[in-house]
C-alpha cells in the first residue's frame, strides 16, 4: 500500500516523446485508470512505475521514497500483463509461488499462501495443472493470484483483459475491482476500453500523445470534458463550433450562451471561458431530448430539425437530425424510441442538455 | 406440381476407388524411401554377422567389445565436452546478438557460421597447421575438443538464437516484477523456456561430433582415435565382418543415444517442431 506520485515524468526515445511531463498524485488505496488510444503513452507510464522503463526526466515516488533508482525486482510492485504471462513451464501452484520462492520464504508458508490464493480465485485443486490446461479466464485469475502473492505495494494492470472475450471481460473486471477493494492496495490500470475504465475506476486519466488530457471522475470526464480530444474520445458526441455570446454566473453555476451558426445553445462554462471566445460546444446524442408534440413551443434554447435517418438498434433508436444545416446525432432509448420509428423526414423539436464547452484550439 | 426428388447417392467402398489407390501409392512411396535409406545399415549388419566358414556368428562383436570400447568411450567423452563448451559459448553469444543492438549483426552472424561452410578437409589442414605452430596441441584430447567446438558451435548458436528471438520478453518482465533478479530470472525462467533451442543444439552437436572423422583424421593421434575414425581406418584393411560389426555398433550407439534423447526431452521440448 502506497501513495504513488509522478512528478513531470517524461520518456523520450530519441526524437520521439512517448510520455510528456505526466504528473499524478494517486492516493493510497485509490484505483486509477489510464485511458487512451494506442500509442498515447499509457503503457509506457505504467512500465515506468514498474521500473521496466527508465524515465528520461521526472521523479516517481512511492509514499515519500523516490523509486527511480530502485530496480524492478526490488520495487515490490505487482504487474498484470495483457497476455497473462504465466510461466508455461511451471504448474499453477509454482507460478503463484514464484515470487515467494524467489524471496526464499519457508516452504510451509509458501504452500499455505498458495492454497489461500487458489481459494480466493476459486481454483482450488488446480495447483498441479499447467497454465496451458486452463481457460483464458482461469489463466488471468492465476496471474492475479501470482501478482498478489508477494503482497506488493502497488498493483499495476496493463490491459489485462484485452485478450479475453467480452463476457469474460465483464465478469473479470469486477473481480479485479473486488480484489483491489479487499486488499486496499493502490492500483493503476491501463486500458483503451472506456467501459472498462468507467466500471472500475475511482479516477480516470485520459491520455493522448504522451500527455494527460484530463484527470477526473467518470462524471467529470463524461459530462465536463476538458479538451476536444476527451470529448471526442470518450463516448459519442456532437461537436458544434461557435462563439460565446454571453456568460451568466450565479452562486453555483456558470452558463454560457453560444452561437453556433444558426443555432443558439446553453452550456456549462468553465471559468476560463469568456464572451467572444471561439469555442466548441459538445452535446452527447443521448443528452438530446426529443419533445413530444404539443409541448410548449416558446421555451428558449429549443432546436428544430428534420429527421434524415432512423436506425433501430434494439435498446435504442439513433436519429440523424438536420437542424438548419447542422447535423445532430440523437439517441433515444426507453419506450419513447418506439414512437420515433417512422419519424423519417418529420420535423422534431429538440432540447439540448448537459452541453459542455471547450476552447476551440483550431481557431 | 410435385417437387423433383433428387436420387439419394449411394456410396460404395470400392477397392479400386481413386482415393484408395492414391492413398496406397502414398504409402508405397514412403516405404520405398524408408527401405532405401535403411538398406546400407541392414547390409552392414548382415555382413557383420557372417562367419568365415559360412553361416551366422556373433564372433565379430566379441572383437568389437574387446578393442573398440576405448574409442567409443573417447567419442562419448569428447562429444559431451564439446556440447558443454558449446553451451557456454552459445548462450551468452545468443543473448548478445538477440538482445543488444550490435552494428553489423548480420555480418557477425555469417562470420560465426563460417565453420559450417568450410570443407572438412580444409578445416582439418588449417587446424593441424594451427595446432602445430601456434598452440602445440596436436594429437591431444584438447586439440580434438578445440576442433569440434570451432566446427560445431554455430549448430548450437543458431537454434538458441531462434528460440531466444521467439521468447517473449514478458516472461522476463513478469519474473522481475515478482522479485527475481537478472540471474534468478535467467536460470528459473528463461533457461527452461529456451529448452527447445538448447535441445535442438545439443542434438545437432551430438550427431555431427559423434560421427565426425574427416577433421579428426588430420589432428588425432594414436591415443585420440575416435570411434568414427577407427571405423574409417579399418576400412583400409578391407571390408572384414569385424569392420562391419564396428560400423554397425557405431550406428547402433548413435541411434540409441538419439532415441533416448528424444524420449527424455522430445515430448517436452521438441513437440510441435518438425522433428517430432
Amino acid at each position: 500500500m502506497a501513495r504513488v506520485r509522478l512528478v513531470e515524468v517524461t520518456k523520450r526515445y530519441g526524437q520521439t516523446v512517448a510520455v510528456d511531463r505526466v504528473s499524478a498524485d494517486i492516493a493510497e488505496g485509490e484505483f486509477v485508470t489510464l485511458l487512451g488510444p494506442s500509442g498515447c503513452g499509457k503503457t509506457t507510464t505504467l512500465r515506468m512505475v514498474a521500473g521496466l522503463v527508465e524515465p528520461t526526466e521526472g521523479v516517481i515516488l512511492f509514499d515519500d521514497q523516490v523509486v527511480n533508482a530502485i530496480p524492478t525486482h526490488k520495487r515490490n510492485v505487482g504487474l498484470a500483463f495483457q497476455s497473462h504471462a504465466l510461466f508455461p513451464h511451471l504448474t499453477v501452484a509454482k507460478n503463484i509461488a514464484f515470487g515467494l520462492s524467489v524471496k526464499r520464504r519457508p516452504k510451509a508458508e509458501i504452500e499455505q499462501r498458495v492454497n489461500e490464493l487458489l481459494a480466493m480465485i476459486e481454483l482450488e485443486g488446480y495447483g498441479d495443472r499447467m497454465p496451458a490446461q486452463l481457460s483464458g479466464g482461469q489463466q488471468q485469475r492465476v496471474a492475479l493470484a501470482r501478482m498478489l502473492a508477494t503482497d506488493p505495494r502497488v498493483l499495476l494492470f496493463d490491459e489485462p483483459l484485452s485478450a479475453l472475450d467480452r463476457n469474460l471481460r465483464d465478469t473479470l473486471k469486477y473481480s479485479i475491482l473486488a480484489l483491489q477493494r479487499r486488499t486496499k492496495k493502490t492500483a493503476i490500470y491501463v486500458t483503451h476500453d472506456q467501459s472498462e475504465a468507467f466500471a472500475i475506476s475511482d479516477r480516470i486519466f485520459v491520455m493522448n500523445k504522451g500527455r494527460v488530457e484530463q484527470a477526473g471522475t467518470q462524471l467529470d470526464i463524461y459530462l465536463r470534458p476538458a479538451t476536444e480530444f476527451v470529448a471526442n474520445f470518450v463516448g459519442d458526441n456532437n461537436a458544434l463550433r461557435g462563439t460565446v455570446v454571453e456568460v451568466h454566473e450565479d452562486s453555483n453555476h456558470r452558463r454560457a450562451t453560444i452561437r453556433c451558426g444558426s443555432l443558439t445553445v446553453q452550456a456549462h462554462a468553465p471559468g476560463s471561458i469568456a464572451p467572444g471566445d471561439r469555442v466548441l460546444a459538445f452535446v452527447r446524442p443521448e443528452n438530446i431530448e426529443v419533445l413530444q408534440d404539443g409541448a410548449s413551443a416558446d421555451e428558449p434554447g429549443l432546436i428544430e430539425g428534420a429527421v434524415e435517418q432512423v436506425v433501430f438498434e434494439g435498446p435504442a433508436v439513433r436519429l440523424l437530425v438536420d437542424a438548419d444545416g447542422t447535423p445532430l446525432k440523437v439517441t433515444v432509448s426507453g419506450v419513447q424510441r418506439l414512437t420515433l420509428l417512422d419519424a423519417q423526414r418529420k420535423r422534431l423539436r429538440l432540447r439540448l442538455r448537459e452541453v459542455s464547452v471547450v476552447r476551440d484550439e483550431a481557431a | 406440381m410435385s417437387a423433383a426428388v433428387a436420387p439419394t447417392p449411394t456410396y460404395r467402398r470400392a477397392l479400386l476407388a481413386p482415393r484408395r489407390i492414391s492413398a496406397g501409392l502414398q504409402h508405397a512411396y514412403i516405404w520405398l524411401w524408408l527401405v532405401l535409406f535403411a538398406l546400407p545399415f541392414v547390409t552392414t549388419t548382415l555382413h557383420s554377422l557372417r562367419a568365415p566358414e559360412g553361416g551366422l556368428t556373433l564372433e565379430s562383436y566379441r572383437y568389437v567389445f574387446g578393442s573398440f570400447k576405448e574409442n567409443l568411450l573417447l567419442s562419448v567423452e569428447v562429444t559431451v565436452a564439446t556440447i558443454v563448451l558449446n553451451l557456454f559459448i552459445a548462450i551468452p553469444a545468443a543473448y548478445a546478438i538477440v538482445r543488444h543492438p550490435i552494428p553489423g549483426k548480420r555480418f557477425i552472424l555469417s562470420t560465426l557460421n563460417l565453420a559450417l561452410y568450410t570443407p572438412g578437409a580444409v578445416m582439418g589442414i588449417s587446424l593441424a597447421i594451427t595446432y602445430a605452430f601456434l598452440f602445440d596441441i596436436p594429437r591431444t584430447f584438447v586439440g580434438l575438443l578445440g576442433a569440434y567446438v570451432v566446427g560445431t558451435y554455430p549448430l548450437m548458436l543458431v537454434p538458441i538464437i531462434v528460440a531466444l528471438r521467439d521468447l517473449p520478453r514478458v516472461y522476463e518482465e513478469a519474473a522481475r516484477t515478482l522479485g527475481a533478479n537478472r540471474l534468478t530470472t535467467f536460470f528459473r525462467v528463461e533457461l527452461p523456456l529456451l529448452g527447445p533451442g538448447i535441445s535442438a543444439g545439443i542434438l545437432l552437436t551430438f550427431v555431427i561430433v559423434f560421427n565426425e572423422f574427416l577433421v579428426t583424421l588430420f589432428i588425432a593421434g594414436p591415443n585420440t582415435t575416435t570411434a568414427a575414425l577407427r571405423v574409417y581406418n579399418l576400412t583400409r584393411t578391407g571390408f572384414l565382418p569385424s569392420t562391419a560389426a564396428l560400423a554397425a555398433t557405431m550406428q547402433f550407439v548413435s541411434f540409441i543415444i538419439v532415441l533416448v534423447f528424444f524420449k527424455t526431452f522430445g515430448s517436452r521440448y521438441l513437440k510441435g517442431t518438425y522433428l517430432i
